[in-house]
């Protein structure tokens, strides 16, 4: 008979008899296979005299906290050889850490709970919470003499990401979908608490695209220690996603080997804008900026103009500003996203356009830098070289990362 | 490992871990019982410190590999191996020999301010504020440096040792003489100077440094050296403690009363300004110690038992830690505020209570870096395993009999 619910906790050390009665053993573990909703209970394993026995989930009777019954005789008791990559709940996922996927963040599994589904027993949630802890401790109806009401957290198990690769399997589709749409920042602060070996896990669950924009927002030390040990064809595809300026953030920091190695499998284009980028000082606008913008000529309309953002979109971050530049690659303006859309579309887009635009020089310092697009309101200040040609854009978040207070920045431990 | 520069920069890039619980290793607990045991027993007790040097090493070795290969920290993989029941149980007596710890940090500071002349109502709310604020509020890296860069200070005791022209034939035949006194105070003093310097916390400590500085399994050995070295600068530290204390007050039969005592260790380098000398030693090991003690205690604790943590939290985001870490302050200033509190007595015992459970944290330790699954090619030599498991019995030994000593007294 299968309960309609309960707790691991209630369950493991249990004796288990069989039908007659008689003690075959303690209930020490179960494994458990990944359907389809929740992972389905495929047998008990319990100790007896220092051995490991298994019967599987059909035999099983009563498995309830008071009585663990199954229905087969000593005879064909066997005792437990386990096969490759068999799960267990209490040696795989009871007190390890887990991804919770809605709350980007990471737990340790105090409890299980199991209940019945389609007619067999699964893992419905885990309990990270304080009521989970003291029950596993016993201590649970003492505490509620106290207080009355203690802290409890379940969560369910389409929200539960695995980190052990042993469990990865039983992570759900939903919740990786859940952890591939997290934000960057939000996954990059569940990357920087899991342990070391379980990163890989983690990383592999997500595509390209998110991986690299998760790593970039990475402290540069961690950051520059997970492209390395990633496998090199991985991390180059990860790095070609990335906009070239986050890219070359992340080279910046690896090894010359290392980065020559990882530039070296890139696609030709990618890795030569990325190391016109590299040249530059790292404090400068000119190690900044992102080198890919919006740019169109002079001698089109607004729709035009429109339709030539449309294209561009696909490859270029900020397009919040279109730079108008002449056939030496020389800024004459710049207009506005907004300007294109209030703006009549047949208009030629000089009109439209802010001449006598601001701008700062390669070799900038980021206080200029900041000075600028405080000073002008601007999401992005465009880079010009040299001979006035335009570059690339700084943008107003990589600013602020320079200049955001000590304090504010995200310190998880003291740094050792 | 070959002297060329990319091994010499590999191991200034891995540099930390060690070094620096080698220093936070020499906090007032440490300088109280080092003192106290060269004024009571002279040179003789120095033979001690060879044996707890190589077992100093051992255990910090251990816990660092496991950090290094597992990745994960000391109270993780007590956590995930023994389960919550043996961990929470752990951690309640490890949080009240900390707390133990953090009120010798502030006994320390309080002797040392008495020294100037600042009574300890007034310079222990200013420590524990001083502590909190630094932490919570300040920049980490920059408070280390200047704790790191303070200590320094310890010189002064290798110069005092060397100015007070001990016999060193005497000392060198000390150091390699065993001697042993069945008396209480003496086991006390062992169990004390066991404990000072194999503190239980370091061994959490040091994993968690190693963990976060992310040393690859490839650089190991130069993570290791670290330790190594850490762990010799520790005790060439108590050495001379000794000495100095063994040259001058042993000689001159004072017993150690309080921090003015002690200080007298300094007076043939530092003559009439020993006091001075010592005391700003003393209260920035203090100091130091207490900033990170209570830390490491409470992320330990809330990283064992799955509670959130972090100084950038607040007392809404994170209430167990919040609380563990000013606890641990204000409980250890408000102990030490108590009129009359016998400060280098508390120091001692604070000690004894690290020596204590020291057994139980290594017997953890032992099961784990044993374990295939979780160490692969590092588990533990057969030498390791001997050295570590006679640790072991020899603590659980020492401590049976000093309390049984002291229930029959």
């Amino acid at each position: 008979m299968t309960p309609h619910q309960l707790y691991l906790s209630s369950v493991l050390k249990r004796p288990l008899t069989n039908a007659a009665g008689q003690l075959l053993g303690r209930v020490c573990d179960l494994a458990i296979t990944p359907g389809e909703e929740f992972p389905i209970v495929s047998q008990v394993l319990f100790r007896r005299d220092g051995q490991t026995y298994a019967i599987a989930w059909d035999k099983v009777v009563l498995f309830n906290p008071r009585v663990i019954s199954v229905s087969s005789s000593s005879a064909d008791i066997a005792s437990h050889q386990e096969s490759e990559g068999e799960i267990h709940v209490r040696r795989d996922i009871l007190d390890k850490q887990i991804v919770d996927v809605n709350g980007a963040k990471i737990v340790r599994v105090n409890d299980l709970k199991l209940g019945r589904h389609n007619n067999a027993l699964c893992l419905m949630s885990v309990d990270v919470g304080f009521r989970g802890l003291l029950r596993r401790m016993g201590y649970e109806k003492l505490w509620g003499m106290f207080q009355k009401e203690i802290p409890e957290r379940e969560i369910s198990w389409e929200f539960v990401g695995h980190l052990e690769a042993n469990a990865a399997r039983l992570t759900l589709t939903m919740a990786r979908e859940q952890l591939g749409e997290m934000h960057p920042a939000d996954l990059a602060h569940i990357i920087s608490r899991v342990p070391r070996q379980n990163i890989r896990t983690v990383l592999n669950s997500l595509d390209d695209e998110t991986a690299g924009e998760a790593i970039h927002e990475l402290e540069p030390e961690l950051r520059s220690r997970i492209i390395s040990e990633l496998d090199s064809e991985r991390a180059s595809d990860i790095l070609e996603e990335m906009s070239p300026d986050e890219a070359a953030d992340v080279i910046g920091d690896l090894t010359a080997e290392k980065a020559e190695e990882l530039l070296g499998l890139m696609d030709a284009e990618d890795a030569e804008e990325i190391q016109e980028l590299l040249e530059h000082e790292e404090d400068s606008a000119g190690g900044m900026m992102n080198n890919s913008f919006v740019s169109i000529p002079a001698d089109i309309t607004v729709d035009q103009a429109l339709q030539r953002v449309r294209e561009q979109a696909a490859e270029v971050d900020t397009i919040y500003y279109a730079y108008v530049l002449d056939a030496d690659e020389q800024p004459l303006g710049v207009v506005s996203l907004k300007e294109l859309l209030v703006h009549d579309g047949a208009l030629p887009v000089v009109e439209v356009m802010t001449e006598n635009l601001k701008s700062v020089p390669i070799d900038a310092d980021p206080k200029d830098i900041l000075e600028i697009i405080a000073k002008y309101n601007l999401i992005a200040v465009p880079v010009l070289d040299e001979d006035n040609k335009m570059v690339g854009i700084v943008t107003v978040d990589d600013i602020l990362e320079i200049f955001l207070p000590l304090g504010l920045k995200h310190k998880r431990h003291p740094s050792y | 490992m070959k002297l060329n520069k990319k091994n010499i920069l590999l191991f200034l890039s891995v540099l930390g871990p060690g070094i620096i619980t080698a220093n936070v290793d020499n906090d007032a607990g440490g300088i109280a019982t080092y003192s106290v045991a060269g004024a009571t027993f002279g040179y003789s007790i120095l033979w001690t410190l060879i044996p707890i040097t190589i077992a100093l090493i051992v255990v910090q070795e251990m816990c660092a590999r496991m950090g290094v290969v597992s990745g994960k920290t000391l109270a993780d993989m007590i956590r995930e191996n023994f389960g919550v029941k043996t961990t929470a149980y752990l951690m309640l007596f490890l949080l009240l020999a900390d707390l133990g710890n953090t009120v010798a940090e502030f006994a320390g500071w309080a002797s040392a301010m008495e020294i100037f002349g600042v009574s300890k109502y007034i310079s222990v709310p200013i420590g524990a504020f001083l502590v909190w604020w630094l932490v919570v509020k300040g920049s980490y890296k920059i408070v280390e440096k200047i704790f790191l860069f303070a200590c320094t200070i310890y010189l002064t005791y290798i110069v005092s040792a060397v100015l007070a022209h001990p016999p060193w034939g005497e000392i060198v035949l000390a150091t390699v003489t065993p001697s042993f006194e069945f008396k209480p105070s003496y086991l006390m003093m062992l169990v004390g100077i066991v404990g000072t310097t194999i503190a239980p916390w370091m061994q959490f400590y040091i994993q968690s440094a190693v963990v976060e500085k992310g040393v690859a399994v490839e650089n190991y050995n130069a993570c290791r050296l670290d330790v190594i070295v850490g762990c010799i600068l520790t005790d060439v530290v108590a050495f001379f403690i000794i000495v100095a204390c063994g040259a001058t007050l042993f000689q001159q039969g004072i017993h150690i009363n309080d921090a003015k005592d002690a200080a007298v260790s300094l007076a043939p380098l530092a003559g009439k300004y020993a006091s001075a000398l010592f005391a700003i030693g003393l209260a920035n090991a203090s100091l130091f110690a207490a900033s990170i003690l209570p830390l490491a205690t409470a992320y330990c604790v809330c990283e064992a038992m799955g509670w959130e943590s972090g100084v950038d939290h607040d007392f809404k985001s994170a209430p167990q830690f919040m609380w563990l870490y000013t606890g641990l302050i204000v409980l250890g200033a408000l102990i030490i505020m108590i009129p009359n509190a016998p400060l280098i007595a508390i120091m001692l015992i604070s000690q004894v209570a690290n020596g204590a459970l020291l057994p139980f944290v290594l017997i953890f330790m032992l099961i784990l870096i044993n374990k295939k699954e979780l160490m692969g090619e590092y588990v533990n030599s057969k030498f390791f395993n001997l050295i570590a498991w006679l640790t072991v019995v020899v603590m659980i030994v020492l401590t049976l009999v000093l309390v049984v000593q002291t229930i029959i007294s």
